[in-house]
């Protein structure tokens, strides 16, 4: 069994910018936690006992909020100071792992039964490379596998066709010989993917991967973020008490006796939820969310510290931390259009995405899909709609 | 101030248990360190310097028994050479010592050890501890009754640890230096701090001034010096011994500056509802003080000043006393609260001044960040600032932890003006923090006056104590002149100093009369050609004036100062790292300093 973990979490995620301006993809909110407790909890759920975290982009985030230990397993930290690619970010973790490992990306959520099925799957074979398959999300935007018997029989790297069935987890058992093959790999426009490695692989032997039915979602664009939250109050896998069906409180939140908590709903700890407040479904509050009186929260996330004025409204929204919105802000929710980069896409279900420590002061409204970067600010009421740029002063 | 480790019950362990414990109290002290094991001799190696180089030195050496004892040491007596290092040995070399603290009688039972023969080969207090017992043994006395009798008559302040050739037992006592126990079902541990056997046992027993212990194979027992047995509680410590890595940063105090945001909301959890505008401070809300004293020493002092101007603030007369000053000429305390500020709660120059107080019948409160330590069993009331631990010398996230503890204290024991406000201003600090460190300006700063002769650092009210606190944190770590002033009062003589070397900083929060007063002083130095820093929240037109800004969020001026004092501690780091410092370890100072 392999005992050790390399996780990878040094990427940024450009595409869900703008709320990874200050932290990478994997410290951002599943529900009220970071992506990546939730990987960690598989891990160790799973029987991990080291855990080799591969940091990069914004390493401190990572760093200082898990700290040394994660539910008593030690974790080393190894610096990636370039992304180049998935492969490269393995290869940093060379001196801090002897024998066989599990190799997961830190960026998307999945629970332990993934982790249980690579590492008996490759416990059953001869420590050939080992990778978990699953069925579901479209497998353009990933990578395909082909699967005969337990064997791979090729993986092809975002198809063009929609004619595949399975893609790669990004889960995977190795021998420490793969920090060779890696060695081995020509670099692709300067970047080292652990795909390409196992490509050549392929050639020269035997990948094994197995077919899992555990939970697996990935969060490409901000809106994703929603569904994520969605998916972990529908499984109840948050660490928050159940004061209710499907109504978690942390025993230090204040919810005024006065406000409503529609299931599924989660508040973290330190939060304040004020008189005739109603907040959910699908709601979750990270640490010290403030939501004052009567305001109403929908189908949102609200990441730590962030602070909603009284009376306001807010549909379908994502927020990063510290984020201030002062009374009667309204957020009326999707459909919308939204454009992330060069791309345009239709009909999400997306109010608004408000990175870190926006400051909106009252009576703000956002149009739906509004892009709006970190340290915007906003003066009283104004309306914002499509993109607003880092600290950018809007008024009037 | 050194620390002390102690094990019975490993067997061939003993060693390797002695030696990862010094590790684990290196932040104690650490300009030598050694270890004596007995079995039927006594074997000995010790070295001056750190860990690393007594482990060097016990390369190659055959050092075993089942007992044993080991020390770090931070110079008091003497200066670090290998004979000054602890363990101390007597003349037969059969009885081994650690010791912590200072005997203030050493002189006079020196002397007359020497009279009677005996040779000492250190400079150091201790090793009259050794000669002592060395000549109780050899008058007949049993060997605890030799190690009792020689305890008492040490006067000062001390935990000792003893073994000797031929006993397989561990002999100590404790007065006014810390000294706790671990338990486990077949081994047994002492030592100054619980981190030196947290990897072994989580079950620990405090001993109390005048108390006497003897660890043996077979299990532990207390009495008091003179013989009386004591029945002692054992506690469970929680914390996690891996609580204390350095998650991937090459210095602790870099870390530690990092994880403030969490520190403070550990601080504040459970004890604010902005909702309902009140703080939770439990029984400490109904002590009603009329007036309070606060003693502290170094960067808690600050913290006092601070905290005393908080309960001015409120109308209660409110001063702040250094603790070694405090401890030998108290003011009179009348009815007043005296609340002794210590991260440790070990500080001996606090202690000693609480304790004086106590004797004076006053009450007192204890500040402090370590559960079960000497200053929340002493005190007659306890609050913890919950920052968890901090490995690095130069306090950080702890200083931080103080300022919002001392606001929750100032706020949940008097009334004070805007207190929901204040609460919501605490609530933001976390997120604020996180700010400042993801935006912080400092390694330019650092980087451009890395070579200036020295630093000013000046700020008026709350912000004074973090001047102070900006020039201490920077003296520390980088081995440079720097000075703390209130901003007015630099014009009364400090200005003499200031030149175009001398970097000032300039805390300028808000834009009231405060703000604009200090502005005053900015161009003050201005005039004389100074570099100008402002650490500011743009309120104020201060940036006109600033060849740097360092941002800090809009808030309230409580919390802009420990928003301010973030930017400082970054430029105090990034200045000793570009100067090659060492940083978590700065020469001659220790991170709880118990000796007076």
């Amino acid at each position: 069994m392999a005992d050790t973990a390399v996780v990878l979490a040094a990427g940024e995620g450009t595409r869900l910018r703008p709320l990874t301006r200050n932290r990478p993809k994997p410290m951002l909110p599943a529900a009220n936690r970071p992506i990546l407790a939730h990987v960690l909890d598989a891990l160790v759920d799973a029987g991990v006992e080291e855990l080799v975290v591969v940091v990069g982009y914004k390493h401190d985030r990572v760093q200082n909020h898990f700290g040394p230990t994660y539910r008593d397993v030690p974790i080393t930290y190894v610096r990636q100071n370039k992304q180049l690619g998935t492969g490269h970010a393995l290869l940093q973790a060379r001196e801090s792992v002897e024998g066989p490992m599990l190799v997961v990306n830190g960026d998307c959520l999945i629970d332990s039964t993934l982790v249980e099925d690579v590492c008996q799957a490759f416990d059953r074979g001869n420590g050939e490379p080992t990778l978990a398959v699953l069925e579901g999300p479209d497998a353009r935007q990933y990578g395909a596998v082909t699967v005969r018997e337990g064997l791979v029989q090729q993986l092809i790297e975002k198809p063009q066709t929609d004619e595949y069935r399975l893609i790669n987890a990004g889960i995977y058992a190795f021998d420490d010989d793969i920090f060779d093959a890696i060695d081995d790999t020509p670099r692709e426009e300067g970047e080292l993917a652990l795909t390409t490695t196992l490509a050549q692989e392929l050639d020269d032997g035997r990948i094994r991967a197995v077919e899992t039915d555990g939970l697996w979602v990935d969060a490409t664009y901000p809106w994703d973020l929603l569904a994520v939250a969605s998916e972990i109050l529908d499984h109840g896998l948050t660490d928050e008490p159940e004061f209710d069906d499907r109504v978690w409180v942390d025993e230090t939140a204040i919810v005024h006796e006065d406000a409503t908590l529609q299931p599924p709903v989660v508040v973290g700890p330190d939060c304040e939820v004020g008189p005739g407040a109603v907040v959910g479904p699908h709601s979750a509050l990270g640490r010290n969310v403030t939501i004052g009186s009567n305001a109403t929260v929908v189908n949102s996330v609200l990441d730590v510290d962030t602070r909603i004025g009284p009376g306001s409204t807010l549909l379908e929204t994502v927020t990063g931390q510290h984020v201030r919105l002062g009374p009667s802000s309204v957020v009326s929710g999707g459909p919308a259009d939204v454009r992330v980069g060069n791309e345009v896409f239709e009909d999400e279900a997306l109010g608004a995405v408000i990175a870190d420590r926006v400051r909106a002061e009252g009576n703000v409204g956002f149009g739906p899909g509004s892009l709006v970067g970190p340290n915007a600010h906003l003066d009283t009421g104004v309306t914002v709609d499509g993109q607003v740029r880092e600290s950018a002063e809007v008024r009037r | 101030m050194c620390g002390i480790i102690g094990a019975v019950g490993r067997g061939d362990d003993t060693l390797d248990v002695l030696v990862h414990g010094l590790s684990k109290l290196e932040y104690r002290g650490y300009d030598s360190a050694g270890v004596a094991l007995a079995d039927e001799t006594v074997d000995l190696c010790k070295q001056a310097g750190e860990i690393d180089e007594l482990r060097a030195a016990l390369e190659g050496q055959s050092i075993d028994g089942s007992v044993g004892i080991g020390h770090t040491r931070w110079s008091t007596h003497g200066p670090p050479t290998d004979e000054n290092a602890h363990p101390h040995q007597d003349c037969s070399g059969d009885v081994a010592v650690v010791h912590n603290g200072i005997i203030e009688n050493y002189q006079t039972l020196r002397d007359e050890l020497a009279a009677a023969g005996h040779t000492f080969r250190s400079d150091t207090d201790t090793e009259v501890v050794p000669h002592l017992i060395e000549d109780a043994l050899r008058s007949g006395a049993d060997p605890e009754a030799a190690v009792r009798s020689a305890v008492s008559r040490l006067e000062g302040s001390y935990a000792v640890a003893v073994v000797i050739a031929g006993v397989e037992r561990i002999f100590a006592a404790r007065n006014d230096s810390p000294l706790v126990l671990g338990v486990d079902s077949d081994a047994y541990y002492l030592a100054s701090d619980v981190p030196a056997f947290r990897d072994h046992t989580d079950r620990v027993v405090y001993l109390d001034d005048g108390e006497f212990t003897v660890l043996g194979p077979d299990g532990w027992r207390v009495t008091t010096l003179a013989g009386e047995p004591v029945d002692k509680r054992v506690d469970t410590v929680d914390w996690d011994p891996e609580e204390t890595g350095k998650s991937g940063y090459d210095h602790y105090m870099l870390k530690e500056i990092h994880e403030q945001p969490r520190s403070l909301r550990q601080s504040l959890s459970e004890r604010v509802d902005e909702l309902g505008g009140s703080v939770d401070i439990g029984e400490l809300a109904d002590l009603n003080p009329r007036g309070v004293q606060f003693v502290a020493s170094g960067t808690s002092y600050h913290a006092a000043l601070y905290a005393a101007e908080l309960f001015r603030q409120a109308g209660i007369p409110a001063q702040a006393f250094r603790g070694s000053e405090f401890a030998t000429s108290p003011p009179p305390i009348g009815d007043a609260l005296v609340v002794g500020v210590t991260q440790s709660g070990e500080t001996a120059d606090t202690l000693s001044a609480l304790r004086e107080a106590q004797r004076r019948g006053a009450r007192t409160l204890g500040v402090t960040n370590v559960v079960g330590s000497t200053v929340a069993r002493e005190s007659d009331h306890v609050f913890y600032i919950r920052a968890g631990p901090e490995i690095g010398v130069a306090a950080t996230k702890t200083f931080a932890s103080q300022l919002a503890s001392l606001n929750l204290l100032a706020l949940g024991m008097t009334s004070t003006d805007g207190t929901r406000e204040i609460i919501g201003a605490l609530r933001d600090l976390p997120g604020q923090v996180q700010k400042v460190l993801d935006e912080s300006a400092a390694r330019e700063v650092a980087e451009t006056y890395v070579s200036s002769d020295a630093y000013f650092f000046i700020g008026r009210e709350l912000n004074y104590p973090v001047a102070l606190e900006g020039a201490l944190k920077m003296k520390e770590i980088t081995y440079k002149h720097a000075e703390g002033f209130p901003a007015g009062e630099l014009k009364h003589g400090p200005l003499a100093l200031v030149t175009d070397q001398t970097p000032v900083f300039a805390m300028v929060t808000g834009d009231g009369e405060l703000a604009q007063k200090t502005i005053g002083n900015v161009k003050e130095v201005e005039a004389r050609d100074a570099p100008v820093i402002a650490v500011t929240d743009g309120k104020s037109d201060v940036e006109r004036y600033a060849d740097y800004v360092l941002r800090i969020p809009e808030t309230h001026p409580r919390t802009a100062a420990v928003l301010a004092n973030v930017q400082l501690q970054l430029v105090s780091y990034h200045t000793a790292a570009l100067l090659g410092r060492s940083i978590d370890k700065p020469r001659n100072l220790a991170k709880s300093v118990t000796v007076e």
